[in-house]
């Protein structure tokens, strides 16, 4: 079979990415495979390709919700009709039809809590899966920056269904979290796939400072100086509006973005920055899923990110058209100690595991009596259904020495003499060979080529109605 | 209207009779038999419902504004307006919140998509993010545009000049109508979120968001009376047939085979008084209400009379010098008299 024309037909593209036509062509010889591509590499062609040919439907499980919409809507948006996404915001009147015409479906988007029911079990175990896809595949290692245990279920449906083949796919992975990919999921002999972590275009440059002020000196002072598009994570929904104030005082255009504001305004600023109608996004992290746009040339942490696989994630948000980006990362002393307690009190704690114990895992009315955290909440319960009590208090004590050491690499990455480039692709097991001129503060970064990117003036609004509704409609 | 206007006006109706709360009720459209029926006495039916998220922290936010700068004042259990808040010129407005039910959301919904279509196809690009992700939504505007021939550029053109005309039409301010544009997207032009409206011209988030409900109330209302042939589609199930809310259409509907008041209750395993907060929006609704099946008419005439008298609404001081008469009685008699103003 000709898999380029198979691509041309399907997305136009002439070839393929690195890593793509191995993927695909291990998957189509049937064989389980693990994927680690780097965020932006295409990674849903991977299985969206093989489906074109695969006789029945694809299954794919996807931890997050957004992630799943954007999926669907991109897969509708190039007119493919057999997709459903299965998630606990289906209207009752549409399930019903689901479940009676599943089969039909070539694209089954499915949320972990969803796959583990009883009813929803008995109903794929009805169906011919060729293919289960596991999307961000990290999200079931406990070791993992992004641990869901709803995730680790998987495993319970894979009898269910048969084993069928699995591609796990994900942007970030270490040897450790890639051994536990390949236990949870049942992978004998998997066929992995790593692309190098490296993108050669990206600089990483720290700034340390010794008052936090110092950091919105540095920002005003950055942003007259380089232009965007640009990305600014702010740490906190309060701090992102503050600092899109900030710029815009400067008169430089800029927009706030985090999970509080209605949906509707979160897409008009996609939509703006993607139309180039803004220069800068400060957001939480709650920005990036789903966005595509290849000229982003800067991504700024106000804050000290969580882990080294997170801060990866979202600085390879940055310079996908392969032009030079820079990430800039901001310190101010004592941003550690602040870092370390943030990431404990995430975990759940002695009273809630106690609490939970006396209660059951279906009380969740401990959630709404804020006696218990929601996401503390899903791991303890979690937990309780598959350990006794000691056991999920050691294992919680697991995870609290796994945050501890993605804190202290953190804390490493910023007391680092060496090379940035090297030590953050160390942390994912690889070596770092042939380092571009332009690496790294502590190589000595060449700024000019930032200065060098120009950006077209926004277009300018006029007051009235008519006018806006004549550039809308320019007909 | 501003949100504060909103507050004042709704306090100004109810004259002295409804503690601070009820506005925020009545502007979320809570549905209680007590916000329903003051609808009817106190003639709020513009208000219900236009801001149905509103934040409860938002709103007494408004309220201590009002408080300290000198429009509500204190006194005793009521809260009063002063002279400022009764002297102050607010601007008619073409809310209508009782008829469109927060309907104007589904209208806008599809109007951004339909104009988002036309931008993009009218200038040969026929692949984008719609903007609304609503499946409903999406469906709809899909058959609409069929309907209606929308590869046509003559059809772009037409939709066009239909809402400029009707827009021009709307009796809105000129800033008000700037708010509906800008939360439209067009190719290579977003919406502007609330905050970036609301900062640009000076005004809060609750401000801009009630001007827009505003806007639309009125631009349905031009809508609806000059029929235009593309804009009069995008009406389809927005105005409702019937005004009550679906559980009192529900025991209307029983009470119409032959069910006393009582069997309605036991058979809909609702209590007593539910089922009467039904029968008062019932009569607040309908000019025709037949009264007999619940008050004799010696006791409604009573109750009007005493009602008049007093010029009060406040149930407790009718009901003192008229004790043989129900709660029940004379809140169906004020609805009754409320809808005859
Ligand atoms: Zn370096």
């Amino acid at each position: 079979m000709n898999l380029e024309k198979l691509l041309q037909s399907t997305y136009g593209f002439s070839s393929f990415r690195p890593g793509q036509r191995e993927i695909i062509e291990r998957v189509l010889a049937g064989e389980d495979v693990i994927a680690l591509l780097p965020t932006g590499m295409g990674k849903s062609i991977c299985y969206q390709l093989p489906a074109k040919v695969l006789p029945d439907s694809v299954l794919i499980v996807s931890p997050l919700l957004s992630l799943m919409q954007d999926q669907v809507a991109q897969l509708k948006k190039m007119g493919e009709k057999s997709v459903v996404a299965i998630n606990s915001f289906l209207k009752p009147e549409d399930k019903e039809k689901i479940w009676n015409t599943l089969s039909s479906y070539k694209f089954i988007f499915i949320s972990p809590e969803m796959l583990v029911q009883p009813f929803v079990k008995r109903k794929l175990g009805q169906i011919r899966i060729s293919l289960l896809v596991a999307d961000e595949a990290h999200c079931i290692s406990q070791w993992g920056f992004d641990f869901r245990p709803d995730y680790l279920r998987i495993s319970e449906i894979l009898p269910a269904l048969n084993f069928p083949q699995v591609l796990a796919l994900t942007a970030t992975a270490t040897d450790k979290v890639t051994e536990e990919i390949k236990k949870y999921l049942g992978l004998k002999e998997p066929y992995v796939y790593t692309h190098p972590m490296d993108r050669k275009n990206i600089v990483y440059d720290i700034k340390k400072f010794e008052d936090g002020r110092d950091k919105v000196e540095f920002i005003k002072e950055f942003v007259r100086k380089f232009n965007g598009p640009g990305i600014i994570y702010a740490g906190t929904r309060k701090k992102s509006q503050e600092l899109s104030v900030l710029l815009t005082e400067q008169g430089i255009s800029a927009a706030f973005y985090h999970g509080g504001m209605e949906h509707q305004d979160r897409i008009f600023v996609q939509q703006q920055f993607q139309n180039g109608e803004l220069q800068w996004i400060c957001s939480t992290n709650a920005f990036g899923m789903g966005v595509h746009i290849p000229n982003i040339r800067h991504v700024i942490h106000f804050q000290l990110p969580t882990s080294i696989e997170g801060y990866v994630q979202e600085v390879g948000r940055a310079g996908r058209d392969g032009q030079p980006s820079l990430a800039t990362l901001l310190y101010a002393q004592g941003d550690e100690v602040l870092l370390e307690s943030l990431v404990m009190d995430d975990l759940p704690n002695e009273h809630e595991i106690k609490a939970v114990n006396r209660h059951g895992v279906g009380a969740t009315h401990l959630i709404d009596q804020g006696i218990v955290r929601e996401t503390a909440f899903r791991v303890i319960s979690y937990w309780m259904t598959q350990l006794p009590i000691e056991g999920v208090i050691s294992q919680i004590e697991l995870l609290r020495s796994g945050k501890r050491l993605q804190v202290s690499k953190i804390r490493e990455l910023i007391g680092l003499e060496g090379c940035l480039r090297s030590y953050i692709i160390q942390c994912f097991d690889q070596q770092l060979n042939d380092k571009p001129d332009n690496c790294c503060a502590n190589d000595r970064i060449n700024y000019d080529v930032f200065e060098a990117f120009s950006y077209s003036k926004e277009k300018q609004f006029s007051l009235e109605w008519q006018d806006r509704l004549g550039a809308i409609l320019p007909i | 209207m501003l949100f504060s206007e909103l507050i004042l006006v709704i306090m100004k109706a109810v004259n002295r009779q409804r503690t601070i709360s009820s506005p925020y009720h009545l502007i979320k459209g809570k549905k209680s038999g007590q916000t329903i029926q003051d609808i009817g006495y106190f003639g709020l039916y513009p208000y219900f419902g236009v801001l149905p998220k509103l934040d409860k922290k938002a709103y007494d936010q408004a309220v201590q504004r009002l408080f300290s700068e000198g429009y509500l004042l204190v006194n005793e259990q009521v809260v009063d307006l002063s002279q400022k808040a009764l002297e102050s010129d607010i601007a008619a407005s073409p809310l209508n919140g009782w008829k469109y039910r927060g309907k104007e959301n589904l209208f806008f919904n599809r109007l951004s998509l339909i104009v988002q279509t036309f931008s993009h196809t009218s200038q040969q690009i026929k692949i984008f993010d719609p903007i609304v992700s609503n499946e409903d939504v999406q469906s709809w505007v899909k058959k609409y545009l069929k309907r209606i021939g929308f590869r046509d550029l003559a059809v772009a053109r037409a939709f066009k000049e239909e809402l400029l005309i009707t827009l021009t039409e709307t009796e809105i301010s000129e800033t008000h109508k700037m708010i509906v544009m800008e939360r439209l997207t067009g190719s290579g032009l977003s919406g502007l979120t609330w905050r970036q409206i609301a900062d640009s011209k000076n005004l809060s988030l609750l401000d801009v968001q009630l001007m827009a409900v505003e806007a639309l109330h009125g631009w349905m209302a031009a809508i609806e009376r000059s029929k235009p042939p593309l804009l009069i589609g995008l009406m389809d199930g927005i105005i409702q047939q019937s005004s009550l809310t679906e559980t009192a259409q529900r025991t209307e509907k029983l009470f119409g085979q032959g069910f006393s008041l009582e069997q309605i209750a036991s058979l809909r395993q609702l209590k007593t008084s539910t089922i009467e907060d039904h029968f008062v929006e019932l009569a607040m609704n309908d000019p025709h209400f037949n009264y007999m099946p619940f008050i004799n008419p010696t006791l409604y005439k009573a109750i009007i009379a005493e009602g008049r008298r007093q010029e009060t609404k406040r149930l407790r001081e009718i009901k003192e010098h008229l004790p043989e008469a129900s709660y029940f009685q004379i809140r169906l008699a004020l609805a009754i008299r409320g809808k005859q103003g």
